[in-house]
């Protein structure tokens, strides 16, 4: 045996000073953690992994644009049922109980029956259209003044107009389509109407466009997730060396993850931004014969596209897309590469 | 970095036995070479000293714990501990000589300044200062290898294995190479080389570990 341990020996010409000092042999200790440390890294990889993006302007852009249109989708649909929505909740407080009275009926009568109903708690109000103010409107809407004129007696009733205390809702809707069943009940009723019923059908039909709303955008979030993951595996495959040296020299599974992840990071919100844009360009483009056909129907609605609100909550559900569909590439090819 | 092998044995899944029966003592800031014919187990038995592999047999020893107490976490931990230089320079082609060199501290979580310090320190180390902002691809077998030593050391190892660093070398290179694993050998760093360059070798007058077969033919003499 010739064991010759020379931990002792004297540093020999040639040395630099930094290798004069003796190099520690003590085992490393673990480190206490040092935030500012794991934010300057992970800012760093930010950085980088944006960089890598710029570097291949081609490929990122194509595929940012799959994603955009991905998510261009389900978030236009989203926008076009918002604001049918809100053209409803306008009609929603317009809504009212239209009680039209017998016509033999007299005015003090009905008066009383009015009041009998405006004392009711479930009613907010009773507003009363005797048959003359009911003709002097109807001959403004139609413009049939000259028939209305020549007939030989006024032929409108009574109208006690209702207005519930509950406001029109999909929920309310039972509550009061009972109110005027009940009121219809009342002998001096020869008829009673709830405007509300059209607006039933347009309720059932919100409820199913948003059921399609989610299915489609559920499959879109899939697909996009399988073309963030794709995306990162190739890249994880084009950095097969740099994955193995960095392997061989010690970094954790984590730090070899971090860049891949903010890749599906990036993938995920730029893909996001594009899909605003385009769903504002998309919105204002459609916007003026929108307007013209809310025109036509005497509405001061206006249309709606993505607020700042929404652009923040679309581009945090596309970053945590992306970060996921990377997320799953990346667990699953990392640990494929291995040192031989 | 103090390496103890007590009769290890490595047996790949394929069957085939890399090493068996293995036992030596490397002493802290001990230098030696590894030599053998190729096949003859050199590669493997670095592996497992890098935790590459995993042994089948038998305990390895680093300052005193047994590698296979250590779980899969720690595996990094220990590589950083150990500085590894390879034939085919393992370097990345995508980025400067500087950047190769950094990737040890940055994997680490240096922070900027050390990085460069000691990127620099490594680099006039091995006698590439100047060349810091070259693509490796541009430099010449002997300088790719000398990026390569200064990678393996940036972030002062204490154990420094070499698999076949002169292999692709010419005699004068590969002299110098030797001369420079030398050198941190001086400053208390652990050295084992694997090289089947005897005539090399023996020039160094170090201890010699020779395999055959898997096998410790030889401890001690030159050979």
């Amino acid at each position: 045996m010739s064991a010759r341990p020379n931990a002792n020996r004297q540093p020999q010409r040639g040395a630099t000073r930094q290798s004069n000092q003796p190099i520690k042999t003590q085992k490393v200790k673990r480190q206490p953690f040092d935030l500012a440390k794991y934010l300057r890294q992970h800012q760093a990889v930010l950085t980088e992994s944006f960089v890598r993006l710029l570097n291949y302007p081609m490929a990122s852009f194509m595929t940012l644009m799959v994603i955009a249109i991905a998510l261009s989708l389900p978030g236009g649909l989203y926008v076009m049922l918002k604001n049918v929505q809100s053209v409803t909740d306008q009609w929603e407080q317009q809504s009212v109980i239209s009680l039209y009275l017998f016509s033999e009926l007299e005015d003090t009568q009905a008066l009383s029956l009015s009041h009998q109903i405006s004392a009711r708690d479930d009613v907010r109000s009773v507003s009363y259209v005797s048959k003359e103010e009911g003709l002097r409107y109807f001959e403004q809407v139609s413009g049939y003044e000259q028939i209305l004129s020549s007939l030989p007696e006024n032929p409108l009733p009574i109208v006690l107009q209702v207005i519930p205390m509950e406001a029109v809702q999909l929920d309310t809707l039972d509550i009061l389509e009972s109110l005027r069943l009940e009121l219809e009940e009342q002998e001096q009723v020869e008829y009673a109407e709830l405007d509300a019923q059209w607006l039933q059908r347009l309720a059932s039909f919100l409820s199913f466009g948003e059921r399609f709303v989610y299915a489609l955008s559920s499959l879109l979030v899939i697909a996009v997730l399988l073309i963030v993951g794709n995306t990162i595996r190739m890249a994880v495959e084009s950095r097969r060396d740099e994955v193995l040296v960095m392997k061989l020299v010690g970094a954790t599974d984590a730090y070899i993850r971090r860049p891949f992840l903010y890749m599906g990071f990036w993938f995920g919100v730029l893909g996001g931004l594009c899909a605003c844009i385009c769903i504002v360009i998309v919105s204002l483009w459609v916007s003026g014969p929108a307007m013209q056909l809310i025109e036509l129907y005497h509405s001061d609605f206006q249309l709606s596209s993505f607020s700042a609100g929404e652009v923040v909550i679309c581009l945090t559900i596309s970053a945590i897309i992306g970060t996921l569909g990377a997320w799953i590439a990346v667990n699953k090819h990392i640990t494929d590469i291995e040192l031989q | 970095m103090e390496i103890e092998f007590q009769r290890v044995g490595k047996k790949y899944d394929s069957g085939q036995e890399a090493l068996s029966q293995v036992s030596f003592h490397l002493q802290q800031g001990e230098m030696a070479f590894l030599t053998g014919h190729s096949g003859a187990g050199k590669s493997t038995l670095l592996k497992l000293m890098m935790m590459i592999e995993r042994q089948s047999s038998g305990n390895i020893l680093v300052d005193g714990t047994d590698l296979r107490t250590l779980p899969k976490k720690a595996v990094p931990e220990h590589r950083r501990r150990v500085g590894v230089v390879f034939q085919n320079h393992q370097l990345l082609f995508d980025r400067s000589v500087f950047h190769n060199v950094a990737l040890p501290l940055q994997v680490s979580g240096a922070d900027h300044a050390q990085i460069g310090k000691r990127v620099r320190a490594a680099l006039d180390k091995v006698g590439l200062l100047g060349k810091e902002k070259y693509n490796p691809m541009a430099l010449s077998g002997g300088e790719q290898q000398r990026i390569g030593i200064a990678r393996a050391v940036v972030n002062k190892p204490q154990l420094l294995l070499a698999d076949e660093p002169t292999g692709n070398l010419d005699p004068k290179l590969s002299a110098e190479i030797m001369n420079l694993f030398q050198e941190f050998n001086h400053v208390g760093v652990t050295v084992l080389v694997a090289s089947h360059d005897l005539a090399l070798v023996a020039r160094m007058r170090h201890r010699v570990l020779t395999l055959n077969q898997g096998r410790m033919v030889n401890d001690g003499g030159f050979s």
